[in-house]
């Protein structure tokens, strides 16, 4: 496969930017906050050595069975990153807030559902292979579906009263931004294929990369930084909060019994 | 014609999705700033029940301190004085939608404080479960299935409401947080 100056910047690029982000997630101790995300990051490294190696000697053929398998350890790898940041907002006391978890449920479902009729309704791709048409459309579904979960996730977070921790919130915009372009993409890859000779198929797949690149480096800024130091919560406050909440407490056992 | 449909749904889902994801991240900010909407907005959704009737029925049940009374100091309000009190269903609506302003209080406290993260979730979710009981009650009334427990559930209901309030309160005057003058009215 030939590879232009430009694919060769890119893969560079994306290779060591993911570097960068692995060792800001290790000196800064978010690894252990954000295992998944880890995990993510360290797959990426990974599959950007693969592919390389895989254009550089392989068939087009091969490399596009590489990418469609990397892809789907990929999506399985984001929705688990998805469940992650689900988790820290949704579980803030371990156990998922009995008030989210159901409509979680839902967003989920109509995620899957929206996303599913969109791809059944989006262009038949130039393409006419079934492997090129699968990767096509994957990559569509998989672009739709992750901006709607963490759209949802922000919707419900806000109307159920939420907070989000601040490297959470940076990961999950990250994510949600370049799922959002990838929408726009994908859809016009959908349209006019993915063969690389064709200019404009190949500046798409450029910009996703470029747009990429800017989320990473977004990463690698933010989780470098600390996170606003908490107030510290006054112990009296915190005797006259518990207080509240033992009475409150003691109040649901009557409404409890009553509901009997 | 199909790529047609295509583009065109697209085009009106992201948008969609566009509006929700903005729409969030300014209601966010606008809680973030004052917690409870307009102050006006919250005496509106305020002011549709009787306030002094639910402090005469929940001072029946329970004293300032919101300790339960003895059998000789019980008011004991009968079935149709306590359904006209608190208006009905209408009345048990606002109760509930009140509620939901105890959930944006304790909301405030913990964007003041991350530290109160474990007692404000907890306050949360049982300010959530108080909406839920009441949503409960309301539904049986309106079926008439709780004619002869409405009158008790009702008395309950106003009582902790009032007892929940007047709590609130007293963690805003103790800590003098931002908002107490026009809370002290609301509530």
């Amino acid at each position: 496969m030939h590879l232009t100056g430009i694919d060769l910047l890119f893969w560079a690029a994306g290779f060591i930017a993911h570097v960068t982000l692995l060792l800001v997630l290790w000196v800064r101790h978010r690894a252990a906050t954000f295992p998944i995300f880890t995990i993510l990051i360290a797959s990426y490294v990974i599959r950007t050595v693969v592919l390389y190696f895989t254009a550089l000697a392989g068939s087009k053929n091969a490399y596009l069975l590489a990418y469609l398998s990397l892809g789907s350890v990929d999506l399985t790898l984001q929705l688990c990153v998805v469940y992650e940041m689900a988790s820290h907002v949704f579980r803030p006391l371990g156990n998922w807030a009995p008030d989210a978890r159901i409509r979680l449920a839902w967003i989920v479902l109509a995620s899957i559902a929206i996303a599913a009729g969109l791809t059944w309704l989006s262009a038949i791709p130039p393409a006419h292979t079934v492997l090129r048409t699968t990767l096509i459309r994957g990559n569509f579904f998989s672009a739709v579906l992750m901006t709607e979960l963490f759209a949802g996730m922000i919707a419900l977070s806000v109307t159920i009263r939420l907070p989000w921790k601040t490297h959470a919130a940076r990961i999950a915009q990250g994510l949600g931004f370049y799922s959002f372009v990838c929408i726009l993409i994908e859809a016009g890859h959908s349209y006019l294929g993915i063969d690389h000779d064709i200019k404009i198929s190949a500046d798409l797949t450029y910009f996703r990369m470029l747009t990429y690149l800017i989320c990473v480096g977004y990463w690698i800024i933010t989780l470098w930084l600390d996170a606003p130091a908490p107030k510290a919560l006054p112990k009296e406050m915190e005797q006259h909060l518990l207080a509240l909440q033992r009475q409150v407490e003691a109040h649901l056992q009557r409404l409890r019994t009553m509901g009997r | 014609m199909r790529a047609t449909y295509f583009f065109l749904v697209l085009s009106v889902f992201l948008l969609a999705l566009l509006i929700l994801v903005v729409h969030s991240y300014l209601r966010r900010i606008r809680t973030e700033k004052r917690p409870y909407g307009s102050w006006e907005k919250l005496l509106g959704r305020l002011s549709a029940v009787n306030r002094e009737n639910v402090v005469l029925i929940a001072l029946s049940l329970v004293d300032e301190s919101g300790q339960r009374r003895g059998p000789e100091n019980d008011a004991n309000l009968d079935g149709a004085q306590i359904w006209s009190m608190i208006g009905g269903i209408e009345g048990l609506e606002t109760l509930e939608r009140n509620c939901a302003v105890l959930v944006d209080l304790v909301y405030y406290v913990q964007q003041r404080y991350p530290e109160a993260l474990v007692i404000a979730e907890q306050l949360r979710l049982d300010a959530r479960e108080i909406e839920w009981h009441i949503g409960r009650l309301k539904s049986a009334a309106k079926v008439g299935r709780a004619e002869k427990a409405f009158p008790e559930h009702a008395e309950q209901v106003a009582a902790i409401y009032y007892v929940m309030t007047r709590r609130v309160l007293a963690l805003y005057e103790r800590w003098n947080l931002p908002g107490l003058v026009e809370l002290q009215r609301a509530l």
